[in-house]
Parts: structure tokens; C-alpha cells; sequence
């Protein structure tokens, strides 16, 4: 049985629609991306969820509870790691633990205990006395990921986390999300870097303009929407020449934008070489020239004809 | 109840935390107050009207200019100076020494006797403060002896139609008529009498106007700033993870307000303390009284500041436009200065402010002597306008901004 069923989401602010009647569900255990570029609806999906937005029409329920009719019962089960670092700066790690916690209830005899557990999960034992306001932007990622978790909740929300984050601290959050879902936490995870998608979910909602236009695993998406993708920069080109870069027997599509041909491919290396060929012969310069392999971006830009950063 | 008191506590672990609310709320609020009882006399002695010296140069040395010199020197807070001629008690009001002079001319006794125009010479500088305050008292003196001149020509002429002989001793009745007139300038005839209501004995204590004044405005500024706190909660996203915590609202709302109402009445309570062992300001007779207008004054600021809060969504917004409420209610509600001293428009007018409840209600207690019973509408006014704010307030406040 799902934890998290969405169906037929609608939500509206001032008259622009933020969610467009979205379903999908989360079973336990499972990390279920949402990937799409920034006002795709991600974050609103979210709010709906931890009960901070009511929605304009559909259902939602966490663990069997609707988040309209039993907010408090969902609040109970979720955990929410919002886009902003929503910490004190003035206060230390410890302290801003020991405040949440209060709030989520947790046993006082229970509570420094917990605090210990989840600084050393996210790495910050050492630096627990320190105020928040002298941490680096990865260490205050690291302390909004620990407070979400204070409730020991059954389903967490990660809105991306891992935004100006550097090198480092983006690798420790992803062991602290893979080993947090070994544990059995199911977790929805929002972001617009295809490869955070690709390596952390079981599954991915590609999402855009408030619609989730595809939803499966990244090995199924790549597999069948994936190709390759090859941008070559013209100054110039004709209509014959682009009809004959069509008929290549490697090529999918073309599209010709802002002195780019992009060319989506069955086979990108076989293409290329046809493509080049072709340039050849007709003695037409290229300017630039870039190879993408298929990837959720790939897919992405296939379905909507934009990049996941615009 | 119990969530309530997390985020009440934690609002006081911030403020703690937090080095320039400490100078704002402590250290410039008693720094202020210090400077002010300074300025306004709060120490003691300091309501005394400073001493001007006066030379007086005195040209004639005739009987008039010895009564001019007698009446000056019963001037209070004159100190007279007959020691400088002319050019000396001149050079002396030139080079900003002395606020002013006096030539008494020769010849002013022997005019003055017979009827003559003569005059008091006053040599001010042009731009001295105190000019005006010395051309008033030698305009009271001449125009005592004015009146002299006259009685002692009347007299003459009465004796003279009365017997009417030409053959009179003027010189014995111009001084006998001269003397009883300067009597009279003592101890006269006719007088003001002037009526003080109140007990006498009790001084008008400048450290009870300042303090609870300063005390007032400084607690709105500490309350109202507090609440501009949850603006900025509001835009760092810690407010949205309380809504999304298994917080009620008015948990949530209740703490910050607790928080922000035991700052308010701290604070008062550090100002009283610092008045009474700095300035030794006297409290009344009503510590009840006292207390129970403090806490209405903190409840209605406390309720000001989230109507402000729901009203003004932005944190740049709201410092300026607190700081125009702040300080122009201290302004008219008499935070500055005693009410029942000013025009009376303004005192209609800055019946407006909780500051002018608060600030009578104190001024009641404190100067005027009063008691609970004295203060009872000022408490009760004052609760009904943060009840009217809270109400407001909290109708207008978004929890969530969509």
C-alpha cells in the first residue's frame, strides 16, 4: 500500500496555477524524484504535502491521513527539508535541535541523545557548539537536513538540498539520503540536477509548467524517451540543407534555433559521422559542436523542448 | 500550553544571544536616561535657575540709584556687580563675559525729583540668550520708578492747590514722598495673590517624568522591534518550518507575543530600578498601581506590535515606520515632557497614543501622588487598545503568505 498517494492535485495562487492536476503515488521505502527547472510546481507539491498549502482541488494523504482533514496526523509522520536554510543563525547546532525537537514532541530523556545521533549522522559532532551563523553553506545543509529528521519521520521531503552546496558537502548529503532509505525512510526528493536524480531515486517525476509529463525509473526514461543529442553551431543554413540533415538515417529530429541545429539522434556517434560527412560535402562550416549522450536531461529537453536550467 | 513556552523561551534565548539587542535594550535606554537627568535636573538642585551676574554702574550715587541698586539686588537669582565703571562692565558684555549692564546716568536722582525724562542704561549683547530675561527685569524696575516720579508730582501739585501757596519746602516733600513710594515697591498696596494647589511641601520630581517617560518609549522600541522579528523569521523560512511543525497557530503566535510582553515589562522594571538607585526617583504610594499600569502599557504595545506586524509585510518597511509611531506618540503622549504642560490640543490630540494613557497614568502615580483608584480608567483604557489591536492584529495576520 502507497504511503503517499497525490491524485488529481490542482493547486492555484492568484490565479496562476502552480500544480496541474498531478497523481502519482510513493511506496515505503521508495525515493521518488521530482525533477524539472525552478516553477515547475516541485516546491508547491511539497507544501502541499507537509500540510503548509491546502490544495485547490484533489486528493492527498500521507500514511492514510489527508492532509486537509488530519494535518496535525500527517505533521506527525512527515519531516520537511525546505530549499531555505530555515535555522537560527544565532544559535548553535544544539540548541537549534533541542528547539525543534521540543516542538516535535520528542521525549525529553530521549532528546540530547537524539541530537548526538543525528550530528554524527550529518558530520557536525564536532561543530555542534558553534553558532550556526559561522557554519559553511554545506554545513548548514548538512544541520537543516538533521532538524527535518528530529521527529524520526516516516516520509521525508528534500527540497533541493543540495543548492550552493560544494563538492564535499553534496556527497555526505547524498550517503545521508541513501543511508537514511536503507533504513526504510521514504523519501520525496526535488531538484533540477538530472544527476542527483539519476543517482539517489528509484524513480523520477519529470515535471514542467506544473505537470508531471513523464514518471518512471531514470534507466526506463533514458531507454526509451533518451537520445542522443547533437548541437552543431551554423552561421547559416538553407531549407534543402536542412531537409537533407533530416533524411539522415541516424536522425530523428532537427530543429534549427538561434545559429544551433539540434539534432536528435537514434545512435549519436553513428549520427555524428553523417552529420559531418554532409557538412563536408556541401562545403558548410560549423562554428561549435557538442555531443550529448542520453540522459535525464536528454529526456527532458526531448519532452519539452527546453533545458532543466532555463 | 507547553509549545507555547518553548517558543516563548526561545525567543529569550535569541534575544540573549543577540549582542546588539543587548546595547539597544539595556545600555542606550539607561545611557539615555542618564543624559537626560542630567540635562532636566534629576540629581537634585539642578531645577535651580542659574545665577547671572549683573554689573551695575552707578554714575549718580544719588537716593533714586541707591533704591534702583536695593530693588535689583532683591531680584532673584541676580548677582549684582558695582564694582566696574562704565568701559570695564561694557568690554566685560563685548567679549561675552557677562549676558549684560547697567549704567545708572548721573543725574538720573536729581530728575527723578523733579519731574525729569531721564533712563537706565541696559548694554546687552546682541545675540545673548539671557538679553531678553535682563531687558524684562530693568523694564520692571523702570517702571516701578516711573510710578515713583509720578506719585511724588501728583503730590506736589495736591499741596500746592490745596494751600495754595508757592512757598513750599519741594526738596522735604519730594523725599518724604520718594521714601513712602519705595515702600510701597516692597510692600505694596495692592498685590497678586497667588495660589498654589497641591501640597507644598512635595517638588516636582524631574526623574518621575523622565524615566517612566524613556522607560515607554524604549520598551515599544524593544516590543515592536521584536515583533518586526517575525518578519524576519517570515523571510528566512524558520517560520514556515514552525507552521510545518506539530505546532498550533496561536502556540506558535502566543509564544513570540510572551516573549515580546515580558521584554516590554523587563525592561520598564530595569528603568524603574535604575531611576530609583541612580536618581533616587520617588514611585508614589502605589506599587499595584504601578505594576498594573505597566503590564496594560506592555500588553497594548505588545498588541500594537502585531497589528503592525500583519499590516506591514516587510522588514524594510517596518523599522522606519515603527520608529515614526515610537517616536511621535513619545512626542505627543508625553513621554518627553509632563502631559498636563503642554497646550491643550495636544494633549486632546495625543490622547491617541497608548503613550499618553500610559505616560498620565504614571505622572498620576508618581508626581501627582496618586493611587489605584487614580489610574484605574488609564489601565483600563489601555487595555481595551491592545485588546482592539490583538483583535485587529490577528485578523489581518497571514500565517502563510499564499
Amino acid at each position: 500500500m502507497a504511503l503517499v498517494k497525490v491524485e488529481n492535485l490542482y493547486k492555484t495562487y492568484d490565479r496562476v496555477r502552480a500544480v496541474d492536476g498531478v497523481s502519482f503515488e510513493i511506496q515505503p521505502g521508495e525515493i521518488l524524484g521530482l525533477l524539472g527547472p525552478n516553477g515547475a510546481g516541485k516546491s508547491t507539491i511539497i507544501n502541499v504535502l507537509c500540510t503548509y498549502a491546502q490544495p485547490t482541488a484533489g486528493e492527498v494523504s500521507v500514511a492514510g491521513h489527508s492532509v486537509t482533514a488530519e494535518p496535525d496526523a500527517v505533521k506527525r509522520v512527515v519531516g520537511v527539508v525546505p530549499q531555505d536554510i530555515a535555522l537560527y543563525p544565532d544559535l548553535n547546532a544544539v540548541e537549534n535541535l533541542r528547539f525543534f525537537g521540543r516542538l516535535y514532541d520528542v521525549p525529553k530523556a530521549r532528546l540530547e541523545g537524539h541530537i548526538g545521533e543525528l550530528l554524527a549522522l550529518v558530520g557536525l559532532t564536532e561543530h555542534a557548539s558553534r553558532r550556526v551563523e559561522h557554519y559553511s553553506g554545506g554545513m548548514k545543509r548538512r544541520l537543516n537536513l538533521a532538524v527535518g529528521l528530529l521527529g524520526e519521520p516516516r516520509f521525508l521531503m528534500l527540497d533541493e538540498p543540495t543548492v550552493g552546496v560544494d563538492p564535499q558537502s553534496r556527497n555526505a548529503i547524498f550517503e545521508n539520503i541513501q543511508a537514511l532509505n536503507r533504513q526504510g525512510l521514504t523519501i520525496l526528493y526535488t531538484t533540477h540536477y538530472m544527476e542527483e536524480a539519476e543517482l539517489l531515486c528509484g524513480r523520477v517525476a519529470i515535471m514542467d509548467e506544473g505537470r508531471i509529463i513523464a514518471l518512471d525509473t531514470p534507466q526506463h526514461l533514458i531507454r526509451t524517451l533518451g537520445t542522443g543529442l547533437i548541437h552543431v553551431g551554423v552561421r547559416d543554413v538553407d531549407e534543402e540543407m536542412l531537409a537533407r540533415l533530416q533524411a539522415l538515417p541516424q536522425v530523428k529530429a532537427v530543429t534549427h534555433h538561434n545559429n544551433t541545429l539540434a539534432f536528435e539522434t537514434v545512435d549519436a556517434q553513428r549520427a555524428l559521422l553523417d552529420i559531418v560527412g554532409l557538412f563536408n560535402e556541401t562545403d558548410t562550416a560549423m562554428t561549435s559542436l557538442e555531443i550529448l549522450e542520453p540522459n535525464l536531461e536528454s529526456v527532458f529537453i526531448q519532452l519539452t523542448g527546453k533545458q532543466l536550467r532555463d | 500550553m507547553k509549545k507555547l513556552l518553548y517558543i516563548a523561551l526561545n525567543e529569550l534565548l535569541l534575544l540573549r544571544k543577540d549582542r546588539m539587542a543587548a546595547v539597544w535594550m539595556i545600555v542606550l535606554p539607561l545611557g539615555m536616561t542618564f543624559i537626560g537627568g542630567l540635562v532636566f535636573g534629576a540629581f537634585g538642585g539642578g531645577s535651580e535657575a542659574a545665577v547671572i551676574d549683573l554689573p551695575v554702574v552707578d554714575q549718580d550715587r544719588g537716593q533714586m540709584a541707591a533704591a534702583v541698586l536695593e530693588v535689583l539686588s532683591q531680584t532673584e537669582n541676580l548677582n549684582l556687580e558695582t564694582a566696574y565703571d562704565e568701559e570695564t562692565a561694557r568690554g566685560l558684555v563685548t567679549d561675552g563675559k557677562r549676558a549684560g549692564a547697567v549704567v545708572i546716568p548721573s543725574g538720573f536722582s536729581s530728575a527723578m525729583a523733579s519731574g525729569q525724562p531721564t533712563a537706565l542704561q541696559l548694554i546687552v549683547a546682541p545675540s545673548g540668550q539671557t538679553a531678553p530675561l535682563l531687558e524684562g527685569m530693568v523694564r520692571g524696575v523702570t517702571s516701578a520708578f516711573s510710578n515713583v516720579q509720578t506719585t511724588v508730582e501728583v503730590a506736589i501739585r495736591e499741596v500746592q492747590r490745596a494751600t495754595g501757596s508757592a512757598d513750599l519746602d519741594y526738596e522735604g516733600i519730594a523725599g518724604r514722598a520718594v521714601a513712602t513710594a519705595l515702600e510701597r515697591l516692597h510692600d505694596p498696596a495692592v498685590s497678586a495673590r497667588i495660589t498654589t494647589v497641591g501640597s507644598e511641601e512635595e517638588e516636582f520630581d524631574v526623574s518621575a517624568q523622565i524615566v517612566p517617560g524613556y522607560a515607554v518609549m524604549f520598551a515599544m522600541f524593544s516590543v515592536l522591534s521584536a515583533a518586526g522579528g517575525i518578519l524576519e523569521e517570515k523571510e528566512r523560512g524558520t517560520f514556515k518550518r514552525l507552521l510545518i511543525s506539530p505546532v498550533r497557530q496561536w502556540s506558535l503566535l502566543g509564544g513570540k507575543l510572551l516573549a515580546q510582553f515580558l521584554v516590554g515589562v523587563g525592561q520598564i522594571a530595569l528603568m524603574f530600578l535604575f531611576g530609583a538607585l541612580v536618581f533616587g526617583m520617588d514611585v508614589g504610594h502605589s506599587p499595584l498601581g504601578l505594576l498594573l499600569i505597566t503590564l496594560a502599557t506592555c500588553w497594548a504595545t505588545t498588541s500594537l506590535g502585531i497589528l503592525l506586524v500583519a499590516v506591514i509585510r516587510s522588514r524594510k518597511q517596518i523599522h522606519p515606520i515603527t520608529t515614526l509611531i515610537i517616536l511621535g506618540s513619545s512626542a505627543l503622549g508625553g513621554a518627553w515632557f509632563p502631559l498636563f504642560l503642554m497646550p491643550r490640543v495636544v494633549q486632546q490630540v495625543g490622547r491617541v497614543t497608548l503613550v499618553a494613557w500610559a505616560m498620565e497614568g504614571y505622572n498620576r502615580l508618581m508626581i501627582l501622588g496618586g493611587n489605584l483608584a487614580d489610574v484605574w480608567v488609564n489601565i483600563g483604557v489601555l487595555i481595551l487598545y491592545g485588546a482592539i489591536c490583538f483583535a485587529v492584529g490577528l485578523k489581518l495576520f497571514r500565517f502563510k503568505e499564499a
